[in-house]
């Protein structure tokens, strides 16, 4: 708070107060009032403003000064209310109440937009759950009618419970925190896992898998790191090339943490779009000539590294290769 | 014959599931009384129990606990909620094994018969005609002579020994070959059955591998 600024403010006041001690001055001069009386009744009164001034000033310092300082210092201003100090003056008490009364609303609007997409969340589980049981009894049917056209049925399924895996990783990367336990996972089941899931595409693109997992134990979450690595080695296939397609998965041990690389030969990205490929919506040009995308899966998967602790980033140069590299540290915080 | 009992609430997976497993020959029962499912579970006395979680009047791992305490029969938890919460408690409850929805058939087999082999101590190796094959070794023995088989010619071998009597699919190989983290192609595939017929030709039994074309092999 400034004090000119204040001055600023108030000038009518000062104004009218000063004509009016001019004013007197000089009726008491008009009545011949002796020079130095006149002289000690202006000081007094002059003085008399300027306290009355200066206090008034600094009663309001006081309360605004402090306002504002913690504003600034805030991180999170809407919590300004717990930190400003007691009102005093019928002013203050106003704009407390009504910051107060605003607060309050503003807290009950977010109340329901929170409760509104907490409500879609779980009807959106609890969907994905449902829709999964017709998933596997068309599976099961597949199976059991092996036929031909059985198989392209089989791939679609496999596709749409994709699909619907995003849906449902998505949901929980938001707010996650509920639903995952790191424990002691081991590397070779879960690529095992993951080929096994990914086993008729890559027969039928005609990809070879090698696999080469020399780290075995990392400290993450099965069910997460499962889909991670799913997500990109459907990728690798998605964006393979005609012939002689590779699909390398190796992990290794370093110093201070584990790397788990998923190398392709793939048609690989431009050098223009690989520092966005991580952003959310972003589909590329890969994403948009070659193939649908959605642009999501990249997305979701680095939110879900973030949460988990994970590094990840992507090498690629256009037509040669594209190596998506996971990294685990090795520190036990996570244990229990 | 062994009994496995589906416990499922969903009609169209309760029998394509039956179907399935009887296809593979193992008899199955479905548990029709939700209400009564501890008793009735007793009493049809099952080999095996596939159980899913979300079953009416009673939650599958509760029912798990409650069976716990009286039997020891082999339970495999069939769910479509895969958070890792559950797939804990299932196991801690007791659970042999735990699936997640949409799960790939070949592979429910495969863990079904995991589970038997488990259970059953002595299938370590498995006679046919005059020879034995030991499983942990990989070797092929009868009176006069003795052969070593390769890692994939072993899961191959003992996956067409167990399945005697009907025809092995490709895929059904070749899942099994992949769930022992060999990742083989099509062509690696046919160039191993090819291997292990000249090793079992040296010994004397020429024509035992059987091949259907577009369907797959079967032990003679």
């Amino acid at each position: 708070m400034k004090f000119l600024k204040y001055v600023k403010d108030n000038i009518l006041n000062i104004l009218i107060y000063f004509s009016t001690l001019i004013l007197i001055c000089l009726m008491l001069g008009a009545f011949k009032i002796k020079i130095y009386i006149n002289i000690t009744i202006f000081i007094i009164l002059l003085f008399n403003g300027i306290v009355i001034i200066l206090l008034s000033y600094f009663r309001k310092y006081r309360f605004y000064n402090s306002f504002v300082n913690n504003l600034e210092k805030l991180d999170k201003k809407y919590l300004i209310l717990e930190t400003i100090p007691e009102p005093n003056t019928y002013e203050e008490k106003i704009m407390v109440n009504s910051l107060y009364e605003i607060n309050k609303s503003m807290i009950e609007n977010i109340k329901l937009h929170q409760s509104n997409i907490n409500e879609f969340k779980e009807f959106v589980e609890m969907w994905i759950h449902e829709v999964k049981i017709p998933i596997s009894s068309m599976i099961l049917k597949c199976h059991n009618h092996n036929e031909i056209k059985t198989q392209e049925f089989s791939n679609l399924i496999r596709r749409l419970d994709n699909n619907i895996d995003q849906i449902l990783y998505y949901v929980r990367s938001e707010d996650t925190e509920k639903d995952f336990i790191i424990s002691e996972v081991n590397l070779k089941e879960i690529v095992r896992n993951i080929s096994l899931k990914n086993k008729d595409d890559l027969l039928e693109n005609k990809i070879t898998l090698k696999v080469n997992i020399n780290a075995l134990q990392v400290n993450t979450d099965k069910k997460w790191l499962e889909f991670i690595l799913n997500q990109i080695v459907n990728n690798s296939i998605k964006y393979k090339k005609d012939n002689n397609s590779l699909i390398r998965i190796e992990s290794v041990e370093e110093k201070e943490k584990i790397v788990l690389s998923i190398y392709d030969n793939g048609i690989g990205i431009p050098e223009s779009d690989i520092t966005r490929v991580f952003n959310k919506s972003f589909t590329g040009t890969n994403g948009r000539d070659k193939v649908k995308s959605t642009g999501m899966g990249l997305y979701i998967i680095k939110n879900l590294c973030n949460k988990l602790g994970h590094n990840i980033y992507i090498q690629s140069k256009e037509n040669k290769y594209t190596k998506v590299i996971i990294e685990f540290g090795k520190n036990n915080i996570y244990k229990f | 014959m062994k009994k496995i009992m589906i416990i499922e609430d969903e009609k169209t997976i309760c029998n394509e599931l039956s179907q399935l497993l009887e296809n593979n020959n193992y008899e199955t029962i479905v548990l029709k009384n939700f209400e009564d499912a501890l008793n009735e579970i007793l009493y049809s006395s099952p080999d095996l129990i596939l159980l899913d979680i979300n079953i009416p009047y009673i939650n599958g791992e509760i029912l798990l606990k409650n069976l716990r305490k009286t039997s020891s029969i082999p339970v495999v938890m069939v769910t479509s909620r895969n958070s890792e919460i559950d797939e804990v408690l299932s196991m801690s409850y007791g659970a042999d094994d735990y699936i997640t929805k949409p799960y790939n058939p070949t592979i429910l087999l495969l863990r079904i018969s995991a589970i038997f082999k488990r259970c059953d101590t002595n299938t370590n190796s498995i006679s046919h005609k005059d020879f034995t094959f030991d499983v942990s070794k990989g070797i092929i023995k009868n009176d006069k002579d003795e052969i070593s088989l390769t890692k994939n010619e072993i899961i191959i071998f003992n996956l067409l020994l167990n399945n005697k009597n009907r025809i092995v699919s490709k895929d059904e190989i070749m899942t099994d070959l992949w769930n022992n983290d060999e990742y083989v192609n099509e062509n690696a595939l046919t160039v191993n059955i090819s291997r292990l017929r000249s090793k079992l030709a040296d010994m004397g039994y020429t024509n035992i591998i059987e091949t259907r074309k577009g369907i797959g092999y079967r032990i003679i």
